[in-house]
């Protein structure tokens, strides 16, 4: 039985002295870490390897502490980064290139609410200003754990390469540097606000590649995802009534009003403003809806669609918001990578 | 002290006796592991492509597949691996990895499978890319009651 006598006698100060001591222990422990520089291009071709430089200081405050390294990168999910990136380091404390491994999705993050790494950023770090919700975090770990001394500072110079998609796109990356013991120790999951990580968001990318633009930074009106689909694939028309002034602006219902057109020159038209054409309300003036094209279009085993056109609607049909806010209809072509 | 040493002596005797008969041969079998039973009317409960949540903005309640013993029918009323009937078949009914697909007077299509109790309940979940490799989708069926 815990007998806590709050006026005064040894028991008080027995119980003041234990919480003290382990919130003197809770922070002697804090790691600091910061990422004072990341290098990347501007710009680099579609289907070309992204190499970026995070130069990072790893430090440790009145104490000694021994960790893996960990490493995340925001990344568009079109890129299937993943599988097509490398990641490896120097520092002062060790000799020599480091490989890092890629740790795998799901892996649960220290201090993380059972979250992964992955989830973890996301919801620590955050997207970055990207607008399309089509990106991921991918994370690396050093293989091995290295001992920071009480008061000694690591250097640290981490190398990535990205193979990239031929998509033509302008994208926010982030870097994210941290170490396995704490994870994030995020404020997101009630933990203090702390140093354990640090972060760096560099200017824009620019990937050049043909097609669309595939814009995840500026708002625009309807951008559709993924970059890359067949009429088999289940594709995302999104509308972002804000984005620029338009008839639909303030509309609370939003339809959608298509044209498909096939690879034998055919076109099928769906436009008619029910429930299975009206879009989702995602609240602040944004609406989805994603649709399978073979079966909104009604297309036979012989049929395959080439692209589409699209505009949104009201529900009497008669104010059509199409590019830019004109009735010129949205396109879009069907084709993989 | 005599009677003493004797009771000792039969003490001994008795556990050494317990000892020796104690002793058989044990013949262990490991458990067999049970064949998956897929059999019933599943539909999808949960679906992701690129790992973006499609569940809440696409309409996947008209989709339905009815497992047989070998045999599947298809509502393919969205994307899927297949989009007509046919066989089924695991790679290893017993530690299966693969569910491959053959639909009729068409050649086979493997994909992931994985098993496993969600809330004790039952899941199959299927990933695929139905249209461009570069989309992965996930499905996650249930059976319908």
């Amino acid at each position: 039985m815990i007998n806590i006598k709050l006026r005064g006698g040894k028991s008080a100060w027995n119980w003041i002295w234990k919480i003290t001591g382990t919130l003197i222990v809770l922070v002697i422990f804090a790691c600091s870490i910061t990422i004072n520089n990341v290098t990347q291009p501007a710009s680099i071709p579609g289907a070309s390897t992204l190499t970026s430089t995070i130069t990072a200081t790893i430090g440790q405050v009145n104490a000694t502490q021994t960790s893996a390294l960990v490493v995340g990168i925001l990344v568009p999910t079109q890129w299937n980064a993943a599988n097509n990136t490398t990641v490896s380091f120097t520092s002062t404390a060790t000799t020599g290139i480091q490989p890092m491994n890629l740790i795998p999705t799901g892996t649960p993050a220290p201090t993380g609410g059972g979250l992964s790494w992955q989830t973890d950023m996301l919801n620590t770090i955050g997207s970055a200003g990207n607008l399309i919700n089509e990106y991921e975090y991918i994370c690396f770990e050093s293989p091995q754990q290295y001992t920071v001394n009480n008061g000694n500072n690591i250097d640290v110079v981490v190398t990535v390469n990205i193979k990239v998609s031929q998509t033509n796109m302008l994208f926010n990356m982030a870097y994210v540097v941290c170490e396995s013991t704490d994870g994030l120790n995020s404020t997101a999951n009630s933990q203090s606000p702390s140093t354990y990580y640090g972060t760096f968001f560099p200017p824009s990318l620019r990937v050049t590649g043909p097609g669309t633009l595939l814009d995840f930074i500026d708002p625009q009106l309807s951008v559709i995802t993924p970059g890359f689909a067949t009429d088999n694939d289940i594709i995302t028309l999104p509308f972002n009534s804000t984005a620029v002034h338009n008839s639909l602006t303030n509309a609370s219902q939003v339809f959608l009003c298509a044209t498909g057109y096939t690879t034998t020159g055919d076109s099928i038209k769906v436009c008619q403003q029910t429930n299975a054409s009206q879009l989702q309300s995602l609240g602040g003036g944004n609406f989805q809806k994603s649709i399978w094209p073979r079966g909104l279009f009604g297309l036979s085993a012989s049929q395959s669609l080439d692209s589409i056109e699209y505009v949104f609607t009201d529900a009497t049909g008669s104010v059509i918001v199409g590019f830019n806010g004109t009735s010129t209809p949205f396109s879009y072509t069907f084709g993989c990578q | 002290m005599n009677s003493m040493r004797r009771l000792i002596k039969i003490n001994y005797a008795l556990l050494l006796g317990c000892m020796l008969f104690s002793c058989r041969t044990e013949h262990l079998t490991p458990p067999n592991e049970p064949v998956k039973n897929i059999t019933g009317t599943w539909g999808i409960i949960d679906a992701t492509r690129n790992g973006t949540d499609l569940t809440s903005s696409f309409d996947f309640s008209g989709f339905h597949i009815v497992f047989t013993d070998s045999t599947y029918t298809i509502d393919s009323l969205v994307p899927f691996i297949i989009s007509h009937n046919g066989k089924w078949a695991f790679d290893n009914p017993q530690y299966p990895f693969d569910l491959i697909f053959t639909q009729t007077d068409s050649s086979s299509i493997a994909t992931p499978f994985q098993f496993p109790v969600a809330n004790g309940v039952r899941n199959i979940i299927l990933t695929f890319s139905p249209g461009c490799p570069s989309n992965s989708y996930v499905y996650t069926l249930q059976k319908v009651n």
